[in-house]
């Protein structure tokens, strides 16, 4: 068996799954065949899912995942094997050992070798101690948080239904190499969520609000889910009432969960350097040039705790490190991972995320925050605005890379009229391309912090975080 | 690709599980297993960039006492005991809901074209020259062309379900996918587009999509300028329609939120929701359907019933529990399930979701060069941004299309670099609408596949170029 014993049950456990004799040997026969390069990975994962309808438990999923992945490099290509069977990856090493070289077979010789950036080879564990295990926490706790969101949700004729839910998981990675790296790490993400729906008449709406960050227990204790029902009861309620956006160019104030999602869609994507090197980025080639106005700063910060999108270490076993992607309007580093810092000779940053252990890692986001500027507050940034919007909360967003075009939509919105909000709109969506917009912001407040977590997809889905300051452009195409 | 025993492995594992259910003292048990098996391609930068293979299944454990249910899933069926009591755990804080049980044991009908043999012999070689042949195709069909994304996949995969009320039931499916990102970048203009395809069979011919994908790519470089915001026809491509509609319509027709307000089509049964040529079928016995099989996601027989008939809302989808749910709770006075149980694999109960759904016209259907016509003055958007942040409540929608050209006269005269396109998909379903010849079955970002055509939409759609 591969497995050599059960992780136990104290709290972030150093107790490893893979046997580290017969990976060692798996590598080496690897190794022994002509690849350059092999590591095998293995993620288990300990979650708790749960969710509310109109107060009553819907639903409690407790699982134990385990998924490995095998990767080999042989004559400049990638051969991978996953499985959730862990015990047979060591079988697998000649299959796909056979499958890189077939690929590689195929390359034209004025195609890319694949090689990889140097990074310190390290052999350690690393774990992220939440204050509070979320693992010992009863469904009795779950379902109480989520009732002090629904209690304060929906005590209006109008609210018909109110949605709450929950899900935390304890991520525990082993990762072993061919050059020696044998990293253990191991870390919590919780996240409590809500909707509310409302009717009135034929018009119905539903607003969604989200909470979570990296670590146990203390990441919900730490908001106050009354509140959070509350708004979200106002929000829907006052969206029942409110009229349908205008569309056109016009100034755009964003608060900071829009922000958060623009500079994620708008300039990260386009910065993951896998992108890059797909021909699939708008920027491409652009490595120090001014694509943006000199009062954006936006960094991605894997170390930043707390945050839904951090991680220890990453799945390729570098430490992660905050990225400078913009520095005053500059393009200064691309997103990596060893892959693409060798082609672009760029030091390694720590990029590399897999969905899970049934994935290769692919280059990510994780907590990306645009700096705070000089303006004090919403009434500063809107004071000289005859005519635009204020749009607040995300529905979501999407970018095409290689265009440099991207969507984002806004859960609820106001129109600016002469300095002031008017009155509320919905259904705002923005969309613009990546290398103007980022020129035309030009105004932020000063108070920069993460927003409400999110997920990215990306062919595999990773949790992020993401947010600003409050964020003016000064044109936007709206509806 | 997989065992030629999985089926009966799956089955022996299930009905070990279940046993430990019993001797646990479990009134009602559930045990849905499913081994998938795959081979894979990645397709980057005019190269094939990565070749994969592997496999993942589990188990999925479903109690019921006395009306409440707990769930837990697992990946060794060695740890099934601990499972089992977390199951039990759960169910003991969950709400009791009279008249839940689990399904009674029913005679489903089988439902062919599952799985195909050739498929099942796939090897990764196979898959490199499928590679190969998109490649190549891409630069026979225009010299500037990169395929900068894709790929091809192969999957089989064995699926059982065995319950405590003699439920037994297992079978293998197989798919054949392949999806091709074509960009062209000349005199620092870029166009692309993506286009893919899946099926239960060997796809005979993979060059389709990148022949479409090219297409694309080359009629949008004839750039006109955007012009003003407008309210106009929009003929969407069955590419472009299909993930909104994805979006929106399933979850419309779901019992629950139809009976909880949650629907733009709560409280409109037997009304005219549509045009009075249009109909919504749900078919989960579709031969070859990817969401089509024998029985729904808990073991009830599947079932192809009408939704919409001549545009007045007749059907609602249930599984089980919401169905007793809502009865239960007076929201209804009367629901059962209509075998519309989907899974989302082992790790996820069964909720309800439609199979696979189908758009269809009493009226002629039309080619797409006669729609063009029919259209007259309007725009062609054939792929959108942001379909996944439609609403499904109301069924208002916002999204960005970067694939769109103009029509005036009925002829296309350019494209636009960017446009938003927004509207309320529940309203222009209901107002002047033509549809295409030929559904084709496209993925989902909900439950289910959806078989739609090319969808003229004359009213209710705004057009907001960049």
């Amino acid at each position: 068996m591969v497995v050599t014993s059960p992780q136990n049950n104290s709290p972030f456990s150093s107790g490893r799954l893979l046997d580290e004799d017969r990976i060692t040997k798996a590598l080496n026969l690897a190794s022994s065949l002509g690849a350059t390069y092999s590591e095998i990975r293995l993620v288990s994962e300990t979650t708790n899912t749960a969710s509310l309808k109109d107060g009553k438990l819907e639903r409690a999923i407790p699982g134990q995942e385990v998924g490995v992945t095998m990767r080999i490099l042989a004559d400049g290509a990638w051969g991978v094997h996953s499985t959730s069977d862990i015990a047979s990856i060591v079988d697998q090493v000649e299959s796909t050992f056979r499958l890189a070289k077939a690929v590689a077979a195929r390359r034209a010789p004025s195609q890319t070798v694949v090689e990889l950036a140097e990074v310190p080879i390290i052999e350690d564990e690393i774990h992220w101690k939440s204050v509070k295990d979320v693992r010992k926490t009863d469904l009795d706790q779950r379902i109480e948080m989520m009732l002090a969101i629904d209690n304060e949700a929906k005590d209006d004729e109008r609210i018909v239904s109110t949605s709450t839910g929950w899900s935390d998981e304890h991520i525990h990675t082993e990762l072993m190499t061919s050059e020696g790296m044998n990293r253990v790490w191991s870390f919590q993400r919780s996240l409590i969520n809500g909707m509310v729906t409302a009717r009135d008449g034929d018009d119905v709406v539903s607003y969604r609000m989200r909470h979570g960050g990296e670590g146990g227990l203390e990441v919900i204790e730490k908001c106050d889910l009354g509140e959070m029902g509350r708004n979200a009861k106002i929000s829907a309620l006052r969206l029942l009432s409110a009229e349908r956006a205008p569309s056109g160019r016009m100034p755009l104030v964003a608060d900071r969960d829009l922000t958060g999602v623009y500079i994620h869609e708008a300039l990260g994507h386009p910065c993951e350097a896998d992108l890059v090197a797909a021909g699939d980025s708008c920027l491409e080639g652009r490595l120090g040039e001014t694509i943006g106005s000199e009062i954006c700063t936006v960094i991605d910060d894997p170390t930043l705790r707390g945050g839904y999108g951090c991680y220890p270490i990453d799945d390729e076993g570098v430490n992660p490190r905050p990225k400078n992607l913009i520095v005053n309007g500059v393009l200064t580093e691309y997103l990596n991972h060893r892959e693409t810092a060798h082609r672009y000779d760029l030091e390694p940053n720590g990029g590399a995320r897999a969905q899970d252990g049934l994935h290769h890692p692919l280059v990510r986001m994780s907590n990306t925050v645009i700096q705070g500027g000089t303006h004090k507050d919403l009434d500063d940034l809107i004071e000289d605005i005859d005519f635009g919007i204020y749009a607040c909360g995300s529905r979501g967003g999407q970018v095409d890379t290689g265009r440099g075009s991207f969507q984002f939509a806004a859960q609820e919105a106001w129109i600016i009229e002469n300095g002031s909000l008017s009155r509320p709109v919905k259904d705002v969506s923005v969309s613009g391309m990546t290398l103007q917009i980022l020129k035309d912001v030009d105004g932020l407040t000063r108070d920069s912090h993460l927003a409400a977590p999110g997920f990215c997809g990306k062919g595999q889905t990773v949790p992020v975080g993401d947010g600003g300051p409050l964020m003016r452009i000064k044109e936007a195409l709206v509806g | 690709m997989i065992p030629d025993d999985a089926v009966e492995r799956l089955l022996e594992s299930a009905h070990a599980i279940g046993k430990a259910c019993e001797q646990a003292g479990v009134q009602q048990w559930e045990v849905f297993a499913t081994q998938e098996y795959g081979h894979s391609l990645e397709i980057e930068a005019g190269r094939i960039s990565m070749a994969s293979g592997g496999g993942e299944g589990g188990f999925g454990i479903r109690v019921v006492e006395d009306g409440r249910y707990g769930y837990a899933h697992l990946v060794d069926p060695n740890t099934a005991a601990r499972a089992i009591r977390q199951a039990i755990g759960i169910a003991k804080l969950s709400p009791s809901i009279d008249g839940f049980e689990l399904p009674s044991n029913q005679d489903a009908s089988k439902v062919g074209g599952m799985k195909d043999k050739s498929i099942l012999d796939m090897g990764p070689e196979d898959l490199l020259e499928q590679g190969d042949d998109i490649l190549t195709k891409v630069a026979e069909l225009d010299s500037r062309a990169v395929a900068v994304g894709g790929g091809v996949g192969v999957s089989a995969g064995a699926g059982a379900i065995v319950t405590s009320s003699g439920i037994e039931d297992g079978g293998i499916h197989t798919a054949h996918g392949v999806g091709v990102h074509v960009s062209i970048d000349e005199d620092e203009h870029l166009t692309s587009s993506y286009e893919g395809e899946s099926s239960r069979f060997l796809l005979k011919d993979l060059t389709a999509s990148v022949e479409k994908a090219v297409h694309w790519s080359q009629i949008t470089r004839n750039k006109i300028p955007g012009g003003e915001t407008q309210d106009c026809p929009v003929l969407m491509t069955s590419d472009g329609f299909s993930p909104l509609f994805s979006v929106v319509v399933p979850a419309a027709i779901k019992g629950e939120r139809l009976a909880r307000g949650e629907s733009f089509w709560s409280g409109k049964m037997d009304q005219m929701v549509m045009a009075n040529h249009l109909s919504l079928i749900d078919d989960g016995l579709m031969e070859g359907g990817m969401s089509s099989g024998s029985r729904d996601g808990e073991g009830v027989p599947s079932r192809t019933q009408t939704l919409v008939d001549s545009g007045r809302l007749s059907g609602e989808i249930w599984a089980t529990r919401d169905a007793a749910k809502l009865v239960a709770e007076g929201k209804v006075s009367s629901a059962k399930s209509t075998g519309s149980a989907a899974r989302g694999g082992h790790t996820s109960p069964p909720l309800c979701g439609c199979s696979d759904l189908i758009l269809s016209s009493s009226d002629k259907t039309l080619s797409r060069d006669r729609l063009i016509e029919e259209m007259e003055t309007g725009y062609i958007v054939h792929s959108v941004m942001g379909a996944h942040t439609a609403n499904p409540t109301s069924g208002d929608f916002s999204v960005t299309t970067s694939t769109i050209l103009r029509v005036e006269a009925g002829e296309i005269i350019g494209s636009l670099s960017q446009a938003g396109l927004s509207g309320n998909l529940a309203k222009a379903l209901a107002g002047r609408v033509v549809l295409g010849e030929s559904a084709k079955r496209k993925g989902s970002y909900s439950t289910g596949s959806m078989h739609v055509t090319d969808v003229l939409l004359m009213d209710g759609l705004r057009i907001n170029p960049a």
